[in-house]
């Protein structure tokens, strides 16, 4: 016997009618209801996130249809994403019936749903079922049952859940109904195609045949009903999620990680800086409050959070949804809290794991250029101290600008400002410059280069901070006049390489200074050395193997997706690297990004002290870093946190300053 | 009211001073600028007080220099002065306070300025001279090292920090001179519209020749680093050596142990 089904069996044709018209009507509300918010995110500023469309619309089928964001976190994000394509096949299986029961039977006189096809077609989407059922049960169990810490749960959460477990539940009672009344009494065969279904029928049995006929009937209208439901539903519930963050993943940023807006100042009719009251959110903003899910992946990976600070970038999000909402005059700090604010690290532990793509990291940005540019505002008196040192010596210690180059006394370095030639132009940075512990590492870094025949040229007492704790801080004034002397004194010795040893210096000089006209090529001695060592200019002797952890710095593995190279130069060296839990992009901050290296920490436990103990639980006596803000607070961490005795910290170029030679 | 603040604009006490040619002041080479601390703490009570008052007093700044003290001048400006006095006088290091007393009061003399701040002292010469003489060369009241400020009505309340750490307060009638401490307050930042709007501000030139009519009566003679004290001595060992080699030093070279 053939293999099919006859569409609306038991419901009659009669019905299509007035189907479409109420499918419409859900559609309707739907579409009223994106329609009336469409209202709230266009009172933010213009932004143009439409531009580059085959970009943005490739990315979001990516996004949306790999799940690729949500299954990056394994526990909920399996469940999600098999939940996810199970729900989608039915949805497609759904769309197959309605084409043909509506246009190909009607118009080309033709049945798609037949024979083998029918066969497969009934076997997947009834396993698809199942699977969407578990891992239902699965999301469930989680929510409420388990109930992670920090994930809130809601009445929408209970509603949701119902619906879904109604909506499929009823799928398989209409097919268990179905397929007792027809399938198992006359193609038994057929049956086997729908496991599930079968199933169904047979604890039917003894159901008597007008008893099925009924049950079916009703059945089919609940589930239909639910189904209008599930559309209708889409823009008030949390089921809005699947329409914008879909959405957020055609609207997120294609521009290089970690860009900032660079302000304009030239502007002379500009009044405002930042972000003080909800009028100066842009669209974005409060569309990001709209498609946060509430996963709390963000809160989990924030250090600032871990550590008991007042910032959960979960909470920020939706507290800039809730200023909008309140009204334009809504002040952001006032709704955020300025401690928050200021406890940021800029880490981008958050916006990096948001499957929503909500951008984190430039709202805070944006807050604190109102607080700094507009306000005067300081997160303490010690930065108030460090941003005048900045001004007046180029360096947040207050040491004099004419002693940047000390540390390199002694050694071989072309002074380029002074127009003598070199290979690369090292920008040191303030703390190799002036701290004594990274002086060590600069020496290191110019010993290695020349053990490789690289000439080595610096800008000496010309070179300036890159500005980067100021900006992150919210001061694009100062960071821009630092950055523009910079731009002027390393435009006008011609090099046309620079490696820096600090990712802040990297991040600022490869990114940040292409909108101020510095367009050099600019690397991070990581990727540097990890090249010599490949190209075979760089020997090293590894004969003694040792142990150690690797911390990824946040602007190297996160931002700049240097993940592989430090490990890669390590293990030349001869030395293992014992992953911490976090590492790679998943690592956890040292404390001092964001301008956070100038301030104290006053609030909550030590960002540094808890880095360092899951260093030590790794068990290498060793933690390598390749930044001095890392370094500086490993070195303090270290101590405070009572690890002395296990644990030392070490910068990459000390590690591998001791393997030079691999000919001896 | 009007008000004037008188500014310096001094080395950073972290560079690196060498004395110049001359042997009289310090070779500017390699020296980073900024504006003198304690004339911050006059500009920031200066800027307080136009605010108190409804932003009606007309705050003016006056600085003596070459072109380079501008820089402060502009810094004063984004904090809250409505203009500013820019004195030009490339030697100004030459000047003694007496000379440099005169020029500023022969500026202020006809303006009617009600109230004048300036720095307790300068941060390079240190002197802390220049405000009395100035209040002395225009016969108004004058008070100094000021840790707090009041004003209301025509009359202006300060705290005086005193000699071990006692304090004064003093009422003063205007017109006025008053040379600010640390602690007075914490100078603002200046925003970045503050800025935008400062670079509009006037900054008036005048030749220092127009204003300057005196010799110098205490002329610096010699200007020089402290000789170099002997470095220290870290001794090392354990314990009962340490004292053991501590002692044998404190009878070697001292008269503590006999």
């Amino acid at each position: 016997m053939e293999a099919t089904r006859e569409i609306y069996w038991n419901i009659g044709h009669g019905v299509v009618l007035p189907m479409y018209l109420l499918v419409t009507a859900a559609v309707g509300l739907l579409v009223w209801g994106i329609w009336k918010r469409l209202d709230h995110w266009r009172q933010g500023k213009p932004l143009n996130r439409f531009d580059r469309f085959d970009e943005r619309a490739k990315r979001m089928i990516a996004e949306v249809f790999g799940q690729e964001r949500v299954f990056r976190v394994r526990e909920g994000g399996i469940f999600h994403a098999i939940f996810f394509w199970a729900f989608l096949t039915l949805f497609i299986g759904t769309l197959l019936v309605m084409v043909q029961a509506d246009f190909m039977a009607p118009v080309l006189k033709a049945n798609i749903l037949q024979g083998r096809f029918y066969e497969g077609f009934s076997l997947v989407l009834d396993l698809a079922g199942l699977a969407a059922l578990l891992m239902l049960a699965g999301l469930f169990v989680r929510r409420f049952i388990i109930q992670p810490a920090g994930l809130e749960i809601t009445d929408d959460d209970y509603r949701v859940h119902a619906l879904l477990f109604a909506i499929l539940i009823s799928g398989f009672l209409i097919e268990g109904a179905r397929m007792a009344a027809t399938e198992m009494v006359t193609n038994r065969s057929l049956a086997l195609f729908s496991p599930v279904g079968m199933l169904v029928a047979m604890t039917m049995a003894n159901v008597s045949a007008d008893g099925l006929l009924l049950m079916h009937k009703v059945l089919w209208w609940l589930h239909f009903a639910l189904v209008l439901g599930f559309i209708a539903a889409l823009p008030y519930t949390k089921l809005k999620h699947i329409l914008l963050v879909s959405a957020n993943a055609f609207f997120a940023p294609l521009e290089e990680k970690g860009a900032i807006t660079t302000i304009n100042m030239e502007d002379e009719e500009a009044e405002q800086f930042g972000t003080a009251t909800a009028a100066d959110l842009t669209w974005k903003d409060r569309f990001d409050a709209d498609a946060c899910i509430s996963c709390k992946r963000c809160q989990d990976r924030c250090p600032a959070h871990a550590t008991d600070k007042p910032l959960s970038p979960m909470k920020l999000i939706k507290q800039i949804g809730e200023a909008a909402a309140a009204g334009q005059e809504t002040s952001l700090v006032e709704a955020i809290g300025e401690d928050a604010i200021w406890s940021c690290t800029t880490c981008r532990a958050c916006q990096d794991i948001c499957p929503a793509n909500n951008e984190h990291v430039n709202k805070i940005l944006e807050v604190r250029r109102n607080l700094t540019l507009m306000e005067g505002a300081f997160p303490g008196d010690e930065v108030r101290t460090a941003i005048g040192n900045l001004e007046v010596n180029g360096n947040p210690f207050g040491m004099a600008f004419a002693a940047r180059a000390d540390w390199a006394e002694g050694l071989e370095v072309a002074r380029v400002n002074e127009g003598e030639e070199a290979d690369i132009l090292y920008f040191v940075g303030c703390y190799a410059s002036f701290d004594k512990r990274n002086r060590e590492v600069a020496r290191n870094f110019v010993t290695i280069c020349n053990a490789a025949g690289i000439r080595v040229g610096i800008l000496g007492k010309d070179e300036k901070c890159c500005g980067e704790p100021a900006r992150k801080l919210g001061n694009d004034y100062l960071y821009q006049m630092l950055a523009q002397e910079n731009i002027e004194t390393i435009k006008a010795t011609g090099v046309t390489k620079i490696v820096t040893t600090c990712p802040h210096c990297f991040n600022t000089l490869s990114r940040d200074y292409r909108d101020l006209g510095l367009a050099i090529e600019t690397e991070h001695y990581s990727t540097y050395l990890n090249r010599l060592i490949r190209d075979g200019r760089l020997a090293l002797d590894k004969a003694e193997a040792q142990e150690c952890t690797y911390h990824d710095s946040c602007y190297l593995g996160r931002y700049k997706d240097i993940v592989d190279e430090p490990r890669a130069v390590l293990n030349a060296a001869g030395w293992r690297v014992r992953e911490m839990d976090k590492s790679g992009y998943d690592s956890f901050c040292c404390s001092a990004g964001g301008g956070r290296i100038l301030a104290e920490e006053k609030l909550g436990s030590r960002i540094n002290v808890a880095r360092v103990r899951q260093a030590e639980a790794t068990g290498a006596p060793v933690l390598v870093s390749n930044c001095p803000f890392c370094l500086t607070m490993f070195e303090d961490g270290i101590k405070t946190g009572g690890c002395e005795e296990t644990l030392k910290v070490r910068d990459l170029a000390e590690i591998i300053v001791e393997r030079i030679g691999g000919g001896a | 009211m009007k008000i004037l603040v008188c500014i310096k604009q001094v080395p950073d006490m972290e560079s690196r001073f060498k004395p110049s040619g001359d042997g009289l002041w310090f070779d500017e080479t390699d020296l980073a600028w900024r504006m003198n601390e304690y004339d911050e703490y006059a500009v920031e009570q200066a800027v307080q007080l136009k605010e108190q008052l409804g932003n009606e007093p007309e705050l003016t700044v006056l600085s003596i220099g070459p072109d380079r003290v501008v820089e402060a001048v502009k810094k004063a400006l984004a904090m809250g002065a409505d203009k500013a006095v820019h004195v030009q006088d490339t030697v100004v290091h030459q000047k003694d306070p007496w000379q440099i007393a005169s020029i500023i009061a022969s500026y202020a003399r006809d303006k009617g300025f009600d109230l004048i701040f300036t720095g307790m002292q300068s941060q390079d010469r240190g002197s802390a001279q220049v405000g009395v003489l100035v209040a002395e060369l225009l016969s108004i009241a004058c008070a100094t090292t000021l840790v707090g400020f009041s004003y209301s009505d025509g009359v202006v309340n300060v705290k005086r920090e005193l000699e071990g750490g006692l304090k004064g307060l003093v009422s003063l009638q205007l017109p006025a001179l008053v040379t600010c401490q640390l602690g007075l307050n914490v100078p603002r930042y200046p925003t970045l519209p503050n800025i935008m709007k400062a670079k509009k501000k006037e900054i008036e030139a005048i030749p220092v020749a127009n204003l300057l009519g005196e010799q110098a009566i205490a002329p610096t003679v010699e200007f020089y680093p402290p000789a170099r004290k002997g470095g220290g001595v870290v001794l090392e060992g354990d314990v009962a050596d340490l004292a053991q080699k501590l002692v044998a030093i404190l009878k070697e070279k001292t008269t503590v142990v006999r």
